[in-house]
Formats: C-alpha cells, sequence, structure tokens
C-alpha cells in the first residue's frame, strides 16, 4: 500500500547516453559547470591533490628529521617545507574538503536540486585554487616560499624579518582562498535554510548536513577576522603600517586576532567529518542515529564554544586569563564526550558489519578518541607549560585531525564512491588500505607524544646526538613511510574502479538512510526524478524497509 | 534493568578516578617525567600524573565501550536481513553520559585551577630573592643576573649556547623579554615554559631544586636558525652561585 511514488525503473542517466562525449567537450562542461555535484567533485579532486603535494613534504619533513645533522635541507628550505606543509594540509586540503563533500552531498540529502548560488559557487572554486596555487607559487620565487610557519606569528612575518615576495604570495593567496570559504559558507547556509524538500524540517535533516550548516556559521564567525588580519599584515608588509608593530602590542594582537579565527577552524574541519562517521555508521550498523537531537544538540554546544576557547593556544604567552579559557576548552570535552557516547549507542546492539567506510569510522573512533584525551591534558595550564609548543601538542593536533580529517575522508570516499560516479570501490585493496594508513599513522604519531615530553620543540629542523631524540624520530619516520605507502592502494582502487559493473540501484549498501539513497548513481542532473515522503529522519531507510519505517507523525519515540 | 547496571558501573569508575585524581600521587612514576627538580614541577607533576589516570580510564572505558559492539554485535556470516533493535533515544543514559564527563572535567578543573594560581604566582622585582632579566633574539639569549649591583650579561650566540646558572633550592624572578620576534623560553623538565615577546614584559618566578645540567630551547618559531636558539640551565649550589656572579663582574 505505497501511497507515495516510487521509482519503477532507473531514470535517464549518463549511463544510457549513445555516445562518448569529446574530451575537450568534457573539460569545457566540467569548468563552465554550476552543477553543484560537479564543482563538489572539482573541490574533491582538488584538494585530495593538495593532500599528495603537502603528504609529500611531511615526508621530506621526516626524512630530513630520521637522523640528527641536516641531512639534504637547509634551515631556511626546511622552515619553508613545514610552512606549507601545515598550510596547504588546513587551508588548501581540509577546508576545501568540506566543501567538496558538502557541495555533493549536502543538497542531495536535504533534497534540493542544486545550492542556492550556483554561479557564486563556482566564482567560490576559482578563488580557492587561484588562491592555492598563489600561495605555492611561493616556492618559484627567487627567496623560496613562506617560511614563517602556518601561524605567521607578526613580527616574525613582517616585511623586516621575512622579506621577499614568497611570503606576500602567501598572504594575499590564502586571503583569496579564504574568500571562497566565506562565499560557500553563504551559499551553504542559504541553501539549507531555504531550499530544504517538503516535509525535510530542520530536525529531519541528516546530522552530516546539520554538522555543514553550523559548520558554514562557524566560517562566517571566523574566516573574516582572519582575512582582516591577513590585509593588516600584508599592508605592514608593502605599505610600511604599523597595525602588527610590536611596540603598540602587535604581537599580542595578531596571536588574538589568528587563534580568533584558528580554533574554530579546528572545529569547522572537525564537525563535517564527524557528520560523515554519523552517516556511515548507522548504515553497517542497520540502526538509526542513536540520541538524534542530543547529538544536534551537542553540536550546537561545540560550535558555541568554539569561538570561546582560542587563547588556549596562546596559555604560555603570559597575557591571557588563564582560568576562563581552560574551563572553556575543559567544557568542549562534555559535548565531545556526548557525542562518542551517540556513536557507541548507534552501533550497540545493531547488526554490525566491515566494510571498509566503517572500518574507516572506526579508525576514527580510536584515533580520535586518543587525541580528545590529549586535548584534556593541553586544556590544562600546568600541564600546558610542560609540552606546549613541542612534539606533544604535533602528535597531539595529528592525532585529532588526521584521526578526523583523514579516516572520515577516506570513510566517505569509499561510502559515496557508488553514489558519486556509479561504480563501487573494490573491498579488498580498501581494507589494504586501511591498515596501512591505521599502523602508519600511529607508528609516526604516538611516538612524538614520549618526544614532546623528553623536550623535543615543534618546527626544529634538527637536534643533537647527545639529546637522545634519535631512535624516536627514526620510527617516526619510518612510519610515516609507511603512511605514505597506503596512497597506493587507494590510487590503484580508484583506477581500477573504472572498470567495475554499474550500480544500478539507488543504495548499493543496502540500509542507508538519507535521502542521498533515493536517487540514482550518480543522480541526474536536478537530482531527483521523484521525492520520496519525508516523514523521520530517514526518509531512503522508510522508503526501501516500508516494514520497518518510523515515522514522527505516528508520535512516540 | 540493563541501563541501571550501566550508570552504576560508570558512576563507580568515575568516582575512582576522582579518588585517583586526589589521593597521593607520591609512588607514582613521573609519566615521562623526572621528579623533584624544579618547585614547578613538583607542583605540575601530581596534576599531570592524576590526569594522565583520569585520561587512562576513560580512554580504556570508552575503548571497550567501542569495540563491545565491533566483538559482540557484529552481523553473522550469511546473515543478511536481521536488523537490531531501532532504538533511537534512552534519556536517562543520554543524561548520564553528559553530566558524568562535566564532573570529570570539573574535578580537574578544581585542580588545575589550583596549581596554576601556584605555578603563576610571581613577587615584585623589588622583593625577588633574586632577579635574573631573560632578553630572547635572533637566535639567542641574554642572561642579565639583575641581583648583583654590576647586573652582569651573559650573551650566546647560536654557535655557542649560553649557560643559565641557577642557585640550588632559592626562588628567582625572570624578566622575559624579546628584542625582535616572538620567541619562547623553555626548561621542559622542569615542565615550565612561557613565550618572550616583543613589547611585552612576562614574569616568571620558580626554584631549581636540584643540581645538575638541563637543557633549555626556545620553542616559538623564530625565523632561520630556531633549532639552534639553545641554552643550558646548570643549577648549582647558592655558594658557588655567588662565585659564579662575582667571577662575572670580575669578567
Amino acid at each position: 500500500m505505497t501511497t507515495y511514488a516510487e521509482r519503477v525503473q532507473a531514470p535517464a542517466s549518463s549511463s544510457q547516453r549513445l555516445q562518448p562525449t569529446p574530451k575537450g567537450r568534457l573539460f569545457v562542461k566540467w569548468i563552465t559547470s554550476t552543477d553543484h555535484k560537479t564543482i563538489g567533485y572539482l573541490y574533491l579532486i582538488t584538494s585530495f591533490m593538495w593532500f599528495l603535494v603537502a603528504g609529500v613534504l611531511a615526508l621530506l619533513l621526516r626524512a630530513e628529521l630520521a637522523r640528527p645533522g641536516l641531512q639534504f635541507l637547509s634551515n631556511e628550505q626546511y622552515n619553508q617545507i613545514f610552512t606549507m606543509h601545515g598550510t596547504i594540509m588546513l587551508l588548501m586540503f581540509a577546508t576545501p574538503l568540506f566543501v567538496g563533500f558538502a557541495n555533493v552531498i549536502m543538497p542531495l540529502q536535504i533534497g534540493a536540486a542544486d545550492v542556492a548560488f550556483p554561479r557564486l559557487n563556482m566564482l567560490s572554486y576559482w578563488l580557492y585554487l587561484f588562491g592555492g596555487l598563489m600561495a605555492f607559487g611561493g616556492f618559484l620565487s627567487p627567496g623560496g616560499a613562506a617560511s614563517f610557519g602556518w601561524t605567521a606569528y607578526a613580527p616574525l612575518a613582517n616585511s623586516q624579518y621575512s622579506p621577499g615576495i614568497g611570503g606576500d604570495l602567501w598572504v594575499i593567496g590564502l586571503a583569496i582562498g579564504g574568500l571562497g570559504t566565506i562565499l560557500g559558507g553563504v551559499n551553504f547556509i542559504t541553501t539549507i535554510f531555504t531550499m530544504r524538500a517538503p516535509g525535510m524540517t530542520m530536525f529531519r535533516m541528516s546530522i552530516f548536513s546539520w554538522n555543514v550548516l553550523l559548520t558554514s556559521i562557524l566560517v562566517l564567525l571566523a574566516f573574516p577576522p582572519l582575512a582582516a588580519a591577513f590585509l593588516g599584515l600584508e599592508a605592514d608588509r608593502i605599505f610600511g603600517s604599523h597595525i602588527f608593530d610590536p611596540a603598540n602590542g602587535g604581537a599580542m594582537l595578531w596571536q588574538h586576532l589568528f587563534w580568533f579565527f584558528g580554533h574554530p577552524e579546528v572545529y569547522i574541519l572537525a564537525l563535517p567529518f564527524f557528520g560523515i562517521a554519523t552517516e556511515i555508521l548507522p548504515v553497517f550498523s542497520r540502526k538509526p542515529v542513536f540520541g538524534y537531537k542530543g547529538l544536534v544538540a551537542a553540536t550546537i554546544g561545540i560550535a558555541a564554544l568554539s569561538v570561546s576557547v582560542w587563547a588556549h593556544h596562546m596559555f604560555a604567552s603570559g597575557q591571557v586569563l588563564l582560568p576562563f579559557f581552560s574551563f572553556m576548552t575543559f567544557l568542549i570535552g562534555v559535548p565531545t564526550g556526548v557525542k562518542f557516547f551517540n556513536w557507541i549507542g548507534t552501533m550497540w546492539g545493531g547488526s554490525v558489519s566491515f566494510e571498509t567506510p566503517m572500518l574507516f569510522v572506526l579508525g576514527f573512533l580510536i584515533t580520535f578518541l586518543f587525541g580528545g584525551l590529549t586535548g584534556i591534558i593541553l586544556a590544562s595550564p600546568p600541564l600546558d607549560f610542560a609540552v606546549s609548543a613541542s612534539y606533544f601538542v604535533v602528535a597531539h593536533f595529528h592525532y585529532v585531525l588526521f584521526g578526523t580529517v583523514v579516516f572520515a575522508m577516506f570513510g566517505g570516499f569509499y561510502f559515496w564512491w557508488p553514489k558519486m560516479t556509479g561504480h563501487m570501490l573494490n573491498e579488498r585493496l580498501g581494507k589494504i588500505h586501511f591498515w596501512t594508513l591505521f599502523f602508519g599513522f600511529h607508528m609516526t604519531f604516538l611516538i612524538q607524544h614520549w618526544l614532546g615530553i623528553k623536550g623535543m620543540p615543534r618546527r626544529y629542523a634538527d637536534y643533537l646526538a647527545s639529546d637522545g631524540f634519535t631512535t624516536m624520530n627514526t620510527i617516526s619516520t619510518i612510519g610515516s613511510f609507511l603512511l605514505a605507502l597506503s596512497m597506493i592502494p587507494f590510487l590503484v582502487n580508484v583506477w581500477i574502479s573504472r572498470k567495475s559493473p554499474k550500480v544500478t540501484v539507488d543504495d548499493p549498501w543496502g540500509y542507508g538512510a538519507s535521502l542521498e539513497w533515493a536517487t540514482s548513481c550518480p543522480p541526474p542532473r536536478h537530482n531527483f526524478t521523484s521525492m520520496p515522503r519525508i516523514r523521520s529522519e530517514r526518509p531512503a531507510f522508510d522508503l526501501h524497509h516500508p516494514h520497518m519505517a518510523h515515522t514522527d507523525l505516528e508520535g512516540g519515540h | 534493568m540493563q541501563f541501571k547496571r550501566g550508570f552504576k558501573l560508570a558512576l563507580a569508575l568515575s568516582l575512582t578516578t576522582v579518588a585517583l585524581t586526589s589521593c597521593s600521587t607520591a609512588k607514582l612514576n613521573g609519566f615521562g617525567y623526572p621528579k623533584g627538580v624544579s618547585s614547578t614541577s613538583n607542583t605540575s607533576l601530581s596534576l599531570w600524573q592524576g590526569a594522565w589516570i583520569t585520561a587512562g580510564v576513560v580512554g580504556v572505558f570508552t575503548l571497550i565501550l567501542i569495540l563491545w559492539p565491533v566483538v559482540f554485535h557484529r552481523r553473522k556470516k550469511g546473515d543478511t536481513t536481521s536488523y537490531g533493535k531501532q532504538t533511537r533515544y534512552n534519556l536517562p543514559a543520554e543524561v548520564a553520559y553528559t553530566v558524568i564527563p562535566f564532573l570529570i572535567v570539573a574535578v580537574l578543573f578544581y585542580y588545575t585551577a589550583r596549581d596554576e594560581s601556584r605555578i603563576t604566582k610571581v613577587d615584585s622585582v623589588a622583593t625577588a630573592p633574586h632577579n635574573i632579566h631573560v632578553n630572547a633574539m635572533q637566535w639567542s639569549w641574554q642572561f642579565t643576573y639583575d641581583d648583583a649591583a654590576a647586573k652582569p650579561t651573559v650573551t650566546g650566540t647560536p654557535g655557542q649556547p649560553p649557560v643559565l646558572v641557577l642557585p640550588l633550592g632559592e626562588k628567582v624572578l625572570y624578566t622575559l623579554t624579546a628584542s625582535d620576534v616572538d620567541h619562547g623560553f623553555w626548561i621542559p623538565a622542569f615542565m615550565m615554559q612561557m613565550e618572550a615577546l616583543p613589547g611585552v614584559t612576562n614574569h616568571l618566578e620558580f626554584a631549581a631544586t636540584k643540581l645538575g645540567t638541563f637543557p633549555g630551547r626556545c620553542n616559538i618559531l623564530c625565523g632561520r636558525d630556531h633549532s639552534l636558539m639553545l641554552f643550558s640551565v646548570k643549577v648549582v649550589t647558592p655558594t658557588e652561585y655567588q662565585n659564579y656572579i662575582s667571577s662575572l663582574k670580575a669578567a
């Protein structure tokens, strides 16, 4: 007794096209597209390229640190490489990766035909692409790329201490890329508020879409101050203004402005990937998200708290109110803990299976758990005084960021690959990929906690044989190469997936919950040929498993 | 009631954690840190131990909860159709896992606030037993012993890192400044650091409580030779310290 419009056969899709599109026309079609999915793919491909570039930079750093003494880099080159590694990973990989996933998935999940401003969407991409290339182009300039760290602390980043066009390219390139991110945020917020399908109330929206909304709000809070700081810094650099002159308190002004961006940025990177994990867990546990409303509330709590903790990056500056920022930082542990229990509750008592997306989510849970716990340690100023700006912090933020962004990214790739391309990725290669990545990652970064405790500062090109850091650094370096090797099975997997059989059903995983699983793989140009009834937060599940359907209208939880 | 059991277990674990945090931790190892090296580490070390025990208990507990369904609720081979119970909410459990983490961080914050006020407490320059002015510059350190009348100064270079000589067991007030860019004054074994910033005067006070030599390093990126901005801390007896100051004056 289906009263809703159920699809009887797959709609016309690219598979039914008679002639292949010539490559040139395909290229023009992609670069002139206003389709949110195509723009999303451009974002995902570009940011993944940057991930590989910054990964190679990381290997150079690890190779240099494998033994004491300078091996093949000078101090200046080392500084340039870690500056660009951090810059690319945070601003040219992870942030646009969020924009990519949000672009591809969010309109599908809320039942929209596109984003609210499709052309602005493409403009954002071009700003991101050329902004990024500009910052990276510093390597081609005579003095090399920026070398003042991705934090660009003034006055080190001014023209007196860091002369050279590389620094200017960095500042302006990132300001341009940041504008693209801001416009992306505007686009997503408008889309979510105005373009949800009939029946898609806010509290039936998937957690990923909720997290895109909150992340976009954080983007609007965090990126404009960063843009202001960058433009001020550039005015200091080329016009000789004195905005960040230390004589006027410029050193602290920069730290405040930068971290007022920098801490919300951590959550801009984390929240969308928490969202991806929350999409994957229910599907492979065959259960709804546990404590959906509490999970939304926790995410709102994290977003709100994330703008009140920036000075915990400045505990050792001696210039901030320690108890306030310490307490707010501890408080973030509460909604983060709530999320963990939501994720555990989702698996609990389910029918849990371990396809590659699920493996990556479990890898994320375990890795991020440890990163969160060391975060609680660092939230305490007396302990922060012991290990701040050491390898302990390097290890902590790689556990948090790699654990979240990279594990959830691969989870999302394996999960949505059929939705995006119409082909499944290979499970065997996926598992090899996961386990190499998992062991490589932990071998690289776990030991860095001890390095920090033993006194190795971050951003050091070298250390002494007598420091006792050698063995730990060598182990870390070996781990990093194992980690790098894990990209090979993934790239092979992507390559061979072209030939794998076409996915002919809407939901190849069988238990998809959100709306993207109620349209074809890949979806048609405007996403849906018919819209199922949306009566709970799992419209696709209700559609495909009507005997299990739960609707809010029936009342009762 | 499965939930009640879970709640009791969680409560017991959190109380154990709190008890472990507050009880004497003198017998525990230092979790990577030597004991009794400075007045700061004497204060911070028990917090460090307590925080790690708490983190360890919470971490293992959560890890078990993550792995439990992975092991015990996994789908049987060949089973393609089973569903678990479609539980969406469990309000008592949700309240518990919100309130218990709050209690844990509240306890951690209490000890944090107590210890941090002890660590950051400084005398005025006039009343401090010893005054040393630490000035950071690209890429070395300058130590001025302000308590001697002649204010003797030791200046290091990246090639020849300077030695900071300290009197055993006596409090020293450090005045931290920088001539050019941001630097970080860090003595890892003492569990203490503070930034030396241009245009800002920072103060720090602690006593070294163990004889010996300890490495010190700049830990805020300060330009090309950041990794050469080292110093060492040599803790000597008060008499030797006075002799050292006199010898500096003579030189």
